[in-house]
């Protein structure tokens, strides 16, 4: 009874349709691959339904070293998911912070659109939770890449070698807790602000209880990200959208292809903060960390410690810095040995 | 206890079998008994000993029925001012409800309308010579301006309710009635019951249970003790048997079919109708959350220690026995305490949510806002105020509480009360937006729902956030890419 308990906690995420690797989504994800596949090389005579399958489900992939550390990583992580369950609390707390610090304006009052018609609430509310969602994921997400602390942590995803849908959940513990936070900030405070503005009508439009944009989002194959599948889109919109292709390039090793493609679903953050990188056809990326972090792979110890072991070296080097950047007293009494 | 019995097979057997069922019948019995009292508040047996009367009902609370009576004509009196001219009429009347009066006074309230006729018609019907006065609170009460004890407040609340329109101050933000009223229902109800009758009158050397109350009463001092707590209380006899819906009904003098237990077709206030603090514990449990379970709670505890005391016929209580006792009266006296604040806590919420909708009204729309804003302004004040009449101070929540809420509420010009001058008028000498005062009332509630452990929230200004915050789950934002 236990290990079935314990076995259904493990692999819960696939039964939650507010989770990404919900097993319809991952259904959807499938057809639109095969469906992709299958056209792409409909010319070819070669391309059978039977090869496109085969392709689709190429173990060299889903049973690749890469892979396997992330089966255990998604396990693993499974564990820390309790330091995660606070934020909801912080997120009450925020939202309560931010009605309170509105009320204390006073250019504004509260309840001053509560007139507004519901529909209209709940459509704005809806849109700008998935915007507000989407533009702090982007933010914290270049942060990752360019702050070298951060990056030590965000290093353990960008280490995956090959990539399946299970990818998303290849992340240092600490990662998944920064962004949690950022989920508590940016919810917190817009819910805040819409009850402080709009009152009782506030809500959201859910599908399956997900927001009804995330929802087409995860329809649409949000799984494709992290696969070999290389879908892309017209280029106009790979500047609205992000393609499964924009994101396999951001995961690419190829130096001209570092510290691109940021966004989670939209693509016009990148294209406003001059991060856009519009997909490549045709042209075989390779993911994974350069020669030096060839540990990162597959080996949970370098995957779950060696992050805290640079962070420490980092900040290391930075008291380091400062402690020389002091100017020394012009003449310096002569020092005491016995000091 | 055995019984053996040492029989034949046979008889052996039918004896088993007797003994069985005599064994059921005395349980059915115990437990027949033990439903009929957990019931209703009343009858309990006569047990004082001497007494030789013909009274076989020891239950008496007829004096605070009839307080309950002279409270809500009092309310009821605050309205009846024209603004000036009949002043010194009113304020004659209001005082003859405060502090009782030789002539027989009219019941202005709880009155006989269609659908539902009310037995008793004057004071004296219900009980003779009983006042407001001399059961009110008379400690400190910081919560009022002007550095006045508890009735001098409640005095200088009548003297402006008469000079008022209607009851309604809307320079100042008064509704004189509700503030009255529900400061009464503390000063008094609650300030008699739990701070005397189910506090001092308890202990083993005040109105011992194997003396009358007084010489020749036909109710032991504890029992009579406990009675007058059970009438300020304010909940009918049959009240286990109400759900808080049908108490609100009876209350508002709706529900005939759920008063009229003895079906007489009439409401008998003394024993029938719903006052009161079992009126706000009937709205707590029907409104807000509907977890809670203060009406049932605190009468359950209020008949079983009626039951214990009768019980003990006409003895002087063992310790063990006063023990139980006080901690039945410590639960009538923390859900009570919980009551006046859950309803506190309601009507912060209603004026933060009155703020919200004025701000959009003007001219004739907005005058009819403000005026329910002032109401329930008013009770709010009220029910802050009588939380601070109980038997525990409390302390800094209570000086939090009263800079929250203030004196007086934020008028349309944005002034309010400060204090009061040397002849007892209002002043407004300083001002504050809507929003500070909505934040203090987000704030007042917080407070209340933190220090009293409230469950109820009725009217939580902050629901919302939470309920979004909860639609939103959390653990799927720490999905990274």
């Amino acid at each position: 009874m236990e290990v079935w308990d314990n076995l259904i906690w493990i692999v819960q995420d696939f039964v939650d349709p507010r989770k990404r690797v919900f097993v319809g989504y991952l259904f959807l994800s499938l057809v639109i691959a095969f469906v992709w596949m299958w056209w792409v090389g409909r010319r070819n005579p070669d391309n059978t339904k039977r090869s496109s399958l085969r392709r689709l489900f190429d173990k060299r992939i889903f049973f690749s070293n890469s892979a396997k550390a992330d089966y255990k990583i998604f396990v693993l992580n499974r564990l820390f998911s309790g330091f995660i369950s606070p934020l909801l609390l912080t997120q009450v707390g925020i939202a309560t912070g931010m009605f309170y610090l509105l009320h204390d304006q006073d250019w504004i009052r509260s309840g001053a659109f509560g007139n507004t018609p519901k529909a209209l609430v709940v459509a704005l509310f809806s849109l700008t939770m998935f915007v507000v969602d989407d533009f702090t994921k982007y933010l914290l997400h270049r942060w990752m890449h360019r702050w070298p602390a951060l990056w030590s942590l965000h290093k353990v995803h960008h280490s995956a070698t090959t990539m399946t849908p299970i990818t998303v959940y290849r992340v240092h513990p600490l990662e998944g807790v920064l962004y949690g936070a950022r989920g508590a900030v940016a919810q917190g405070s817009t819910i805040g602000l819409f009850i402080f503005l709009f009152g009782n009508t506030v809500d959201l439009y859910t599908v399956v209880g997900v927001n009804v944009l995330v929802f087409a989002f995860h329809v649409t194959g949000s799984n494709l990200r992290h696969s070999h599948v290389d879908i892309h889109y017209w280029p106009w919109l790979e500047r609205i959208l992000i393609s499964p292709a924009q994101h396999q390039l951001h995961h690419s090793v190829a130096e001209e292809h570092h510290d691109k493609n940021f966004g989670a679903a939209l693509a016009v953050w990148d294209w406003l903060f001059g991060s856009l990188h519009l997909s490549e056809r045709e042209k075989d990326l390779t993911f994974g960390l350069d020669g030096r972090d060839a540990d990162y792979e597959a080996d949970l110890g370098t995957i779950y410690f060696r992050p805290f072991k640079e962070i420490g070296r980092f900040f290391k080097r930075r008291a380091t810095r400062l402690w020389h950047t002091v100017p020394k007293r012009s003449s310096p009494a002569a020092p005491r040995k016995d000091a | 206890m055995s019984i053996t019995l040492k029989l034949g097979d046979g008889r052996q057997f039918m004896s088993k079998t007797l003994l069985k069922l005599t064994t059921s019948l005395v349980a059915g019995a115990f437990i027949a008994t033990a439903a009929t009292a957990a019931d209703t508040y009343g009858p309990f047996p006569v047990t004082v000993k001497g007494y030789e009367g013909d009274k076989t009902n020891s239950v008496s609370y007829t004096g605070q029925i009839a307080r309950h009576a002279l409270h809500d004509s009092l309310k009821k009196a605050a309205a009846k001012g024209d603004g000036g001219a009949n002043a010194a009429e009113v304020e004659a009347m209001l005082l003859a409800y405060f502090n009782g009066s030789d002539e027989d006074l009219a019941i202005l309230a709880p009155a006989s309308k269609d659908g539902f006729p009310v037995k008793q018609s004057t004071v004296n019907e219900i009980s003779k010579g009983k006042n407001i006065s001399g059961k009110f609170y008379n400690g400190a009460m910081p919560a009022w301006p002007g550095n006045v004890s508890g009735q001098e407040a409640v005095l200088h609340m009548i003297k402006h309710a008469a000079q008022s329109n209607g009851g309604f101050d809307a320079e100042n933000g008064y509704d004189w009635g509700q503030i009255i009223s529900k400061y009464t229902m503390g000063a008094m109800m609650y300030n008699q019951a739990v701070d005397n009758y189910l506090d001092e009158k308890l202990e083993a050397d005040n109105k011992p249970n194997d003396k009358p109350y007084k010489d020749g009463a036909y109710y032991t001092g504890k029992e009579h003790s406990w009675d007058e707590a059970f009438g300020y209380w304010g909940g009918p006899a049959h009240t286990m048997s109400l759900t808080p819906k049908q108490a609100y009904g009876i209350a508002k003098g709706k529900d005939l079919a759920a008063a009229d237990a003895d079906g007489d077709g009439v409401v008998d206030l003394k024993s029938e109708h719903v006052f009161g603090p079992a009126y706000y514990a009937a709205g707590a449990d029907k409104g807000g959350t509907q977890s809670t379970n203060y009406m049932h709670t605190i009468m359950q505890a209020f008949i079983d220690g009626r039951q214990l005391i009768a019980d003990a016929k006409g003895e002087a209580l063992t310790d063990a026995q006063r023990s139980e006792l006080k901690a039945y009266a410590e639960v009538i006296e923390s859900n009570w305490e919980k009551v006046l604040a859950e309803a506190t806590f309601k009507y912060a919420g209603s004026v933060y949510k009155d703020i919200a909708k004025m701000g959009s009204l003007e001219g004739e729309e907005l005058a009819k806002a403000y005026r329910n804003y002032v109401k329930h302004w008013g009770e709010l004040k009220g029910f802050a105020m009588a939380l601070q009449t109980g038997k525990n101070n409390l302390g800094g929540t209570a000086t939090e509480l009263n800079k929250l809420i203030g004196y007086g509420p934020v008028t349309l010009d944005n002034t309010y009360v400060t204090g009061i001058d040397a002849d007892g008028n209002f002043l407004r000498e300083r001002r504050a937006t809507w929003s500070d005062y909505q934040l203090q009332m987000l704030q007042a509630q917080k407070l209340l729902k933190d220090t009293f452990g409230l469950a109820s929230l009725t009217n939580d200004a902050t629901a919302d956030l939470e309920s979004l915050a909860g639609k939103l789950s959390s653990d799927s934002n720490a999905e990274t890419d």
